[in-house]
């Protein structure tokens, strides 16, 4: 939102700071203000001119011209604008002699657009008589709309004026008359269907209208303030709603289809063709204001092009009505239409305020269309309008909650000038009424008056002072202590942390054969590759493989992560996960699947790899393996199909961290270290060669027992004399007793007996 | 006799390797070498004959003994040496793979601050990526209808669901969880949609957290605020509020630094206004304390939320936000 200075200081008295210093005054009390910037920058040099000859310029369409400079004598010129004629009055600006088409020109003769009193560029500016005085360049400040969005008051210049006027301790001026409102009794009713919808519809009737350009100041205005000017009429209901933020609209009536004007929800299959041309289908959700015959404006958001002010206009219907904020808002989003009307509305804009803009209008209409006249009274249904209660100020909760003594005269005087209405219930206990601009959203509690104060007062004139707190220890998640571990850990093993989006495309998903029904969908990507949530860390892995790839032979990365589920009928599961992947462009992939193993291996030491029955379809359908720890399966253990990474090799493991942890075994209590020592014997077992080592494993421990210590593996054989196709896989098998040294027979008869049960269940043993 | 012995000394002098030492050894020292045979007639001699000789081949044992140790010292020491000698090896090339990894420069940051605010007895909480709008909107309120909404553009999903735009709903929750009092923050991911360029992306991190107590001011969280960034920034730092908008603080701030760069006097970074823009904080607002489930008239307190992804970016002056997203180890592995 643009304030211009000038506008300002029309309502706050004797305003002498300079615009830089009321940018400031504003960010530091009120909003945050983005910059100052000079509009109209010529003019405070300008002066009207009056052409006295033109003369052609031999090979040149510019003309060169004297002119009647006013305080700087008649100057000669060159002009290039069509319009370049002797007597019209222009306006002039003086610049400096520059040599123009071989002559002399002392200044220049300026177009509305050079001056930006008007967007015409067309030709120099004419003047016409009475010559009306040239407006002074404006210093215009921007507000950041982000922080005024529960300020519905400080959508116009008026409501800015009254934040200047008391920070800077200066009285400030009412621009509205109220006594300019004529009694009830319009030639047009209102009919309201739902006045939660519609508070309040104020209208006048005008006749004898002028539809024409505005004047220069008017025009002046509302480029100074980044609108357009269009034409007076239109421009009034802008430049009222710039002062005020009042919107209004302007009905040629004419064009209108009776004399009763609706405001209600659209019909079902209601259309309008709206002032910017395009047209909208309607739905009863939305609010439309109609005649007889149909829609006429989209209620808050926009006016219609039908019922448009054009230059055969002579009559109009002038609205000024109040509407809910959420509906417009609700609307505005809708049609995906934000206009300077629907921005205020939606902030929640005072239903007292639509005849004030009125009473405004009365006043200046006369001045941009000579002759206007009113027709009848006001027409203004509305819904009663409760006052807001009166807040009670405890002023020494007020001076707690600010950390800083308090007179209460200042407390008094600063509310005063925001024209909250104070008076004292009790010694140190103020009634605070609000005003109803304030009261429509913003203000209605004790801690919003805190910041009334705080602001005006200066967060800058409060001493730092350390809280007083309670002396306990914090409470610390331990899944957080735990993930600092793994990721300290995994990145102390060579790996470097990644952090990938949580989308993916349906595409990426397709292609490493991720089910795309199992992710969350969402509605409003705004890019390509964002359609899908992530329910793995691969297809983010897979990119980071596929880029480094090219700048790196061999590498390490590993995330850690959120996969995100989708749920029938309930909130998606979050699940926190590892993935650590290993890529080579060189060798067999061996030493990187491995190297993954023994990094599972130091988060569930003692984790044990199985063979998968049905691998996926992004892995290595011969090495890929579910990693099982504590009886759980933890993860997997895959290298990536060459079909997604085409070059080098590619593995990853992947951990579910939650089940990681949940697992950890509780730290157990200190063994006493044996005395006497185990004793080791080594079993083979021949088997066929892509028979799983864990297997074998698993079959010795059974047989075994309680008897054996460990079993580990040790080392496989295949060649002579073995079949072709098979394998000897030996272990180690240490076995004690508890308290005594185990005789050599007692574990001849153990081996044996190991050896039974082996070949028992179908086992060759190389013995 | 004394020759004898001479001569035996020369050859272990003389002798060119640890076997020839050996040999001599044997030859002088062993049981049928030189000593030997000179106590073989020891019964022959008189008594102070035999006192002489056998302080005679006293004397030559520890002569020779000696020499001969000297010698297979000075042997040994050669054949370590030439051992050693051998095993040279080139120092100065690369350890085999892996390196140390490294860890995201995010993570650093993060667990820095982490670690400064449990300094200062606040629990860190986790929450969530995936929000109900009650928690990332309702609860903070921010109703429906709200224009605040329009300042978090919102990835929406199947179900009513969304990413969340902030981590604020982990205060929900922490508030719900904890009741008070209360000190904790929601350090994480969130996501905005937005258009990615150098300075916007639709994924970073924040951290935002709050601190429930009695009688909790603004005095309180300035000095708060103002400790916090000293140790945040490693040196005295100067803080001012001015009012900001947030729908769940009141009163709500925008809290600025003093210029690090130019500490004060304008330069480019500040705008030359000579401050920064850091971080948005305010007293909690009642409402969102009541809708947690806490008493607003008994306990009230301050939040503030952290641009995690921007105080990384301050920290190593990273000029374009998405390298910390690409995964590109060119970048990683400079943390």
């Amino acid at each position: 939102m643009k304030f211009s200075s000038n506008w300002i200081r029309e309502f706050v008295e004797g305003l002498d700071l300079p615009a830089e210093s009321l940018e400031r005054l504003i960010t530091m009390k009120t909003a945050e203000c983005e910059g100052v910037e000079t509009v109209g920058a010529l003019l405070s040099e300008a002066t009207p001119a009056r052409v006295l000859t033109v003369e052609p310029i031999e090979g040149s369409h510019n003309v060169k011209a004297t002119v009647e400079a006013g305080r700087y004598g008649v100057r000669t010129v060159v002009c290039g604008a069509p319009n370049c004629r002797p007597g019209i009055t222009t306006v002039y600006v003086p610049l400096g002699v520059k040599v123009v088409s071989g002559i002399e020109s002392n200044g220049m003769l300026a177009s509305g657009a050079e001056l930006e009193i008007t967007k015409d560029h067309a030709g120099i500016i004419e003047l016409t008589e009475p010559l009306p005085p040239l407006p002074s360049a404006d210093s215009v400040i921007e507000i950041d709309n982000k922080s005024i969005t529960h300020r519905p008051d400080l959508w116009g210049h008026y409501g800015m004026a009254r934040e200047v006027a008391a920070i800077a301790g200066k009285p400030l001026r009412d621009p509205v008359k109220m006594d300019l409102l004529p009694k009830p009794g319009s030639p047009v009713q209102v009919e309201i269907e739902d006045l939660a919808l519609c508070p309040r519809y104020s209208a006048l009737v005008f006749e004898n209208v002028r539809v024409m350009p505005s004047p220069l100041w008017l025009q002046f205005r509302l480029i100074a303030v980044g609108l357009n000017p269009i034409n007076n009429i239109v421009d009034l209901t802008n430049y009222i709603m710039a002062e005020l933020a009042q919107p209004m609209h302007a009905f040629d009536r004419a064009k209108l289809a009776g004399d009763t004007i609706y405001a209600r929800p659209a019909r079902a299959g209601e259309r309008i063709t709206a002032l910017n041309d395009e047209a909208y289908e309607l739905t009863p959700s939305t609010v439309v204001i109609a005649d007889a015959a149909g829609p006429i404006a989209i209620a808050g958001v926009i006016g219609g092009r039908d019922s448009a002010i054009s230059e055969g206009t002579t009559s109009i219907v002038l609205e000024s009505a109040n509407f809910q904020a959420a509906s417009v808002r609700k609307t505005s989003s809708a049609l995906k239409l934000r206009t300077d009307a629907s921005m205020r509305f939606e902030k929640a804009q005072d239903p007292h305020n639509t005849v004030r803009a009125l009473a405004r209008a009365l006043e200046l209409l006369p001045l941009i269309s000579p002759g206007i006249r009113l027709v009848g009274g006001l027409a203004d249904q509305m819904r009663a309008i409760t006052e807001a209660a009166p807040v009670l100020l405890d002023l020494d909760w007020l001076a707690r909650k600010l950390g800083r003594e308090l007179e209460p005269k200042a407390v008094e005087g600063i509310l005063t000038s925001l024209e909250f209405r104070v008076a004292q219930v009790k010694p140190g206990v103020l009634s605070v009424g609000i005003p109803s601009w304030r009261a429509t959203k913003d203000v209605a509690m004790a801690d919003d008056l805190v910041e009334e104060v705080g602001r005006m007062i200066g967060y800058d004139s409060i001493t730092p002072t350390p809280p007083l707190v309670p002396c306990a220890p914090s409470y610390d998640p331990p899944e957080r202590e735990f993930l600092r571990g793994v990721k300290r850990q995994v990145s102390a093993q060579g790996y470097s942390e990644v952090s990938n989006y949580s989308f993916v495309s349906e595409e990426e998903a397709r292609k490493l054969g991720l089910a795309v029904d199992d992710h969350v969908r969402v509605l409003n990507p705004i890019a390509a590759g964002q359609e899908l949530l992530r329910t793995s860390l691969l297809p983010g892995l897979c990119r980071n493989i596929i880029e480094n790839a090219k700048y790196s032979e061999q590498f390490r990365l590993f995330e850690v992560g959120h996969e995100i589920h989708r749920v029938d009928g309930a909130k998606p599961v979050e699940k926190s996960h590892l993935m650590a992947a290993i890529f080579s462009r060189e060798g067999d992939g061996r030493e990187g699947l491995f190297e993954l193993k023994r990094v599972a291996e130091g988060l569930a030491p003692g984790v044990r790899a199985h063979a998968v029955a049905e691998p996926r379809e992004w892995e290595h359908p011969a090495r890929c393996a579910e990693l099982w720890w504590n009886g759980r399966a933890i993860g997997r253990l895959s290298e990536i199909s060459p079909r997604i990474i085409e070059e080098g090799r590619a593995a990853v493991v992947d951990l579910d961290l939650e089940l990681l942890r949940e697992l950890a075994p509780a730290p157990a209590s200190y063994r006493p270290i044996r005395k006497v020592p185990g004793s080791a014997f080594d079993l083979s077992i021949i088997t066929e060669a892509r028979r799983a080592a864990v297997d074998l494993e698993l079959e010795i421990r059974r047989f075994a027992g309680e008897l054996a210590e460990s079993v580990e593996y040790v080392r496989e054989y295949q060649g002579a004399p073995l079949e072709p196709g098979q394998k000897s896989v030996s272990f180690r098998v240490v076995v004690t007793a508890a308290d005594r040294t185990l005789s050599s027979a007692e574990i001849a008869e153990m081996r044996a007996r190991l050896i039974d049960g082996l070949k028992s269940s179908g086992f060759d043993l190389r013995i | 006799m004394q020759e004898l012995i001479d001569n035996a000394l020369v050859r272990i002098g003389s002798a060119a390797s640890a076997e020839e030492l050996e040999t001599v050894r044997v030859e002088v020292l062993g049981r049928k070498g030189v000593l030997t045979q000179l106590s073989k007639d020891m019964g022959k001699l008189s008594h102070e004959e035999r006192a002489a000789r056998g302080k005679f081949i006293n004397a030559s044992k520890e002569a020779l003994e000696g020499a001969w140790q000297s010698r297979k010292d000075a042997f040994e020491r050669e054949a370590l040496a030439k051992r050693l000698d051998a095993e040279w090896l080139d120092l100065t090339i690369p350890a085999p793979q892996p390196r140390l990894g490294t860890l995201h420069p995010i993570t650093k940051i993060q667990w820095e601050i982490e670690d400064l605010f449990r300094s200062m007895g606040f629990s860190v909480l986790d929450g969530p990526e995936v929000e109900t709008e009650f928690h990332n909107f309702d609860a903070l309120n921010i109703p429906g209808d709200h224009p605040a909404r329009d300042m978090q553009d919102t990835f929406w999903l199947d179900g009513g669901y969304l990413l969340r735009t902030h981590t604020s709903p982990v205060q929900v929750r922490g508030m719900e969880k904890l009741g008070p009092p209360l000190r904790m923050i929601a350090p994480g991911r969130v996501f905005r949609n937005e258009s990615v360029d150098a300075s916007h992306e639709h994924t970073f991190y924040q951290l935002e957290g709050m601190m429930i107590d009695r009688n909790v001011s603004v005095g309180n969280l300035i000095y708060f605020m103002k400790t916090l960034l000293t140790s945040i920034f490693h040196r005295e730092v100067t803080v001012r509020l001015r009012p900001g908008y947030f729908p769940f603080v009141e009163p709500g701030f925008e809290l600025d630094i003093s210029c690090l760069i130019c500490g004060g006097t304008g330069c480019p970074v500040c705008k030359q206004s000579g401050w920064v823009e850091l971080l948005p904080c305010g007293l909690v607002n009642p409402h969102v304390l009541k809708m947690s489930g806490i008493d607003p008239n008994k306990w009230n307190g301050f939040a503030f939320g952290l641009g995690l992804t921007r105080l990384v970016m301050m920290r190593y002056a990273i000029d374009d936000i998405r390298w910390l997203q690409s995964g590109d180890l060119r970048f990683l592995r400079q943390f």
